[in-house]
């Protein structure tokens, strides 16, 4: 039995008062799980579900692909060119000439849908997958950001501050899925050393952080003809996805994911198959560049060991107060010692004097 | 003949003092490699591609090991504050005034002038000790934060990591600045006769009696040590090495 399974079947039992509840609103046909007052505060999560998006194939742009770059289209790099390499190395990074480019994430493309196809209990099908920020419970690009640019809000979205950014990609690096994309000629670098450090600034998906903070939805869930997107509070978005993985014997993606995320997938087919067909087209394509990410399940949060790390560092200077009170207490009982073998050393040559 | 060889040293830094100088040089040493292996440095600047480097661009690796030689310098820290408490060894500790005398002497070396009378050790060095160990209490603290920051579930507001961030990073560029000055106090060739006390722990005893008078003036009067130099107290036993 997959992992996935195993774990949807047995959080919906957990979850069944809760899912009940939410039965009860899909039945009413609200299972986008919430209304627009609950998106202005509390811990937020998107339901991505595969099997109602189409990749809006129909159209020239997926919906949600055009409402987050309608949306965003102002806060796209406008980098001053000529564009300097990034020394020593022979290269730099810039999209600034493919900012029409919608079939990866770019700095001016911050959500697409990818497009596979795959075998699946012996028919081939077609899955399309709507990609962009996961928004980590604990995100590794912004508890590793050398500059603290990366900053998570109380709803769980995770922002780049575009003003601190110094675009070392470290982001990009420590990311499972490659997300932030970097583009050179923009941000802080600029002013301080561009032709020895920084590279430009990272984009990625802030969640609309604008619009909720308004109570609205971000653009890509309210530009969704299908309904294949939706936003709620967290823990109603994680009852109804297990519900609906459930319901259609399928799948969920990115509750476990490096330690959880607020973006949950659902589908019927296991997601180590979608990985491995976006694995394969890559290869097949010979595409080794970011922007594109796979769904790797299960993969581990690097920083999972940080209580350990934390419990260690708190007790080592306790270990090194009590090993240096043992070892003072120790030389000045020795000092004494060696003073009153002195002294009778001392009494002893005296009374030897006076025999 | 053995003896009258170690008749003419004087033990200045015994077995507790060198523990610590060298565990603190360690740790500090991998802490900056490491720390900087976590701006993105190594890749960018190719040392990653210098033989057996490689693991220096792994993100994951250096903050392990900085981890871990935060602990070594934890311990090392706590353990040199509790052990001189203890035992009322303050000869380090900065004391009034030590700025103007770090100026006379080395303006003394410059110039080749008279410098003032020293104590086990020179203004210069209490000074650069209060730099680097201030340095370290702002590393450890804001380092302690950040180590907090990355445990799962622990969300600190953001303004107080970003100047938690930025403390951490300014007190890398001191530590390295500092590190340095340490480093080249040794290019004056007056301070060399210092350097084997961090090694063997024993140090001439001409060059204390010329240069660290005070000190000189202080053991004579506390009777560790006789002017005549055929005195036994005068050579480091291995209890007074370990200061046992």
């Amino acid at each position: 039995m997959n992992k996935n399974e195993a774990i949807s079947r047995r959080t919906f039992f957990k979850r069944t008062t809760a899912a009940g509840l939410l039965g009860a609103l899909a039945a009413t046909g609200l299972d986008k799980p919430v209304q627009a007052s609950e998106l202005s505060n509390g811990k937020l999560g998107t339901l991505i579900d595969l099997t109602k998006c189409d990749g809006c194939k129909n159209y020239q742009t997926p919906y949600c692909v055009e409402g987050c770059r309608m949306h965003n289209q102002e806060r796209f790099p406008e980098p001053k060119k000529p564009l300097k390499k990034y020394w020593p190395q022979d290269k730099v990074e810039d999209w600034s000439d493919k900012r029409d480019l919608k079939s990866r994430l770019t700095p001016y493309n911050w959500t697409f849908v990818d497009h596979v196809r795959v075998e699946h209990n012996g028919e081939e099908q077609e899955v399309y997958v709507p990609r962009r920020c996961m928004h980590c419970d604990n995100p590794t690009c912004s508890k590793l950001c050398p500059f603290s640019a990366i900053t998570k809000d109380s709803s769980g979205a995770v922002s780049i501050d575009d003003e601190l950014c110094f675009g070392g990609a470290k982001c990009r690096d420590v990311c499972p899925w490659g997300i932030p994309q970097r583009q050179a000629g923009v941000g802080l670098y600029l002013d301080i050393a561009p032709d020895l450090a920084g590279g430009g600034v990272m984009y990625k998906c802030d969640m609309c952080v604008d619009l909720l903070a308004s109570g609205k939805k971000p653009a890509c869930v309210s530009a969704c003809p299908k309904g294949a997107l939706s936003i709620g509070p967290r823990e109603d978005v994680r009852a109804l996805a297990y519900q609906r993985a459930e319901e259609i014997r399928g799948y969920v993606y990115g509750d476990e994911e490096n330690g959880g995320t607020s973006t949950l997938y659902i589908s019927t087919v296991p997601f180590e198959i979608i990985d491995a067909a976006i694995k394969a087209d890559k290869m097949s394509k010979k595409d080794a560049a970011p922007g594109r990410p796979g769904m790797p399940v299960n993969v581990e949060n690097y920083l999972s060991t940080g209580k350990g790390m934390l419990m260690s560092a708190v007790i080592a200077p306790f270990a090194g107060a009590a090993v240096a009170g043992i070892t003072a207490y120790r030389t000045m009982k020795g000092n004494r010692a060696k003073q009153t073998r002195n002294k009778l050393q001392e009494q002893g040559g005296e009374n030897n004097h006076e025999e | 003949m053995k003896n009258s060889q170690k008749q003419d040293k004087l033990l200045r830094q015994n077995f507790v003092n060198r523990f610590v100088h060298w565990t603190t040089a360690l740790s500090v040493m991998l802490l900056i490699v490491t720390g900087l292996g976590q701006l993105p440095l190594y890749t960018r600047y190719n040392v990653t591609k210098l033989p057996g480097a490689q693991w220096l661009g792994d993100y994951f690796i250096t903050i392990n090991l900085h981890y871990y030689a935060a602990f070594l310098l934890l311990f090392a820290v706590s353990f040199h504050i509790v052990y001189a408490l203890a035992r009322r060894e303050f000869d380090i500790f900065p004391r009034k005034g030590d700025m103007k005398e770090s100026y006379q002497i080395i303006k003394a070396m410059l110039t080749k002038g008279k410098e003032p009378a020293s104590d086990k050790y020179l203004a210069e060095q209490r000074v650069a000790y209060l730099f680097i160990g201030l340095s370290i209490l702002l590393l450890i603290i804001t380092g302690l934060i950040k180590t907090l920051k990355n445990v799962p579930g622990v969300d600190l507001p953001n303004s107080f990591l970003y100047w938690s961030t930025a403390l951490h990073n300014l007190g890398t560029g001191l530590i390295i600045f500092g590190v340095i000055g340490h480093l080249a106090a040794f290019l004056l060739k007056e301070n060399r006769p210092l350097l084997p006390g961090m090694f063997s722990g024993s140090i001439n005893r001409d060059y204390v009696k010329h240069r660290h008078s005070l000190w000189y003036a202080k053991l004579l009067r506390n009777g560790e040590i006789t002017e005549n130099s055929a005195g036994c107290d005068t050579i480091p036993s291995i209890s007074d090495n370990l200061n046992l």
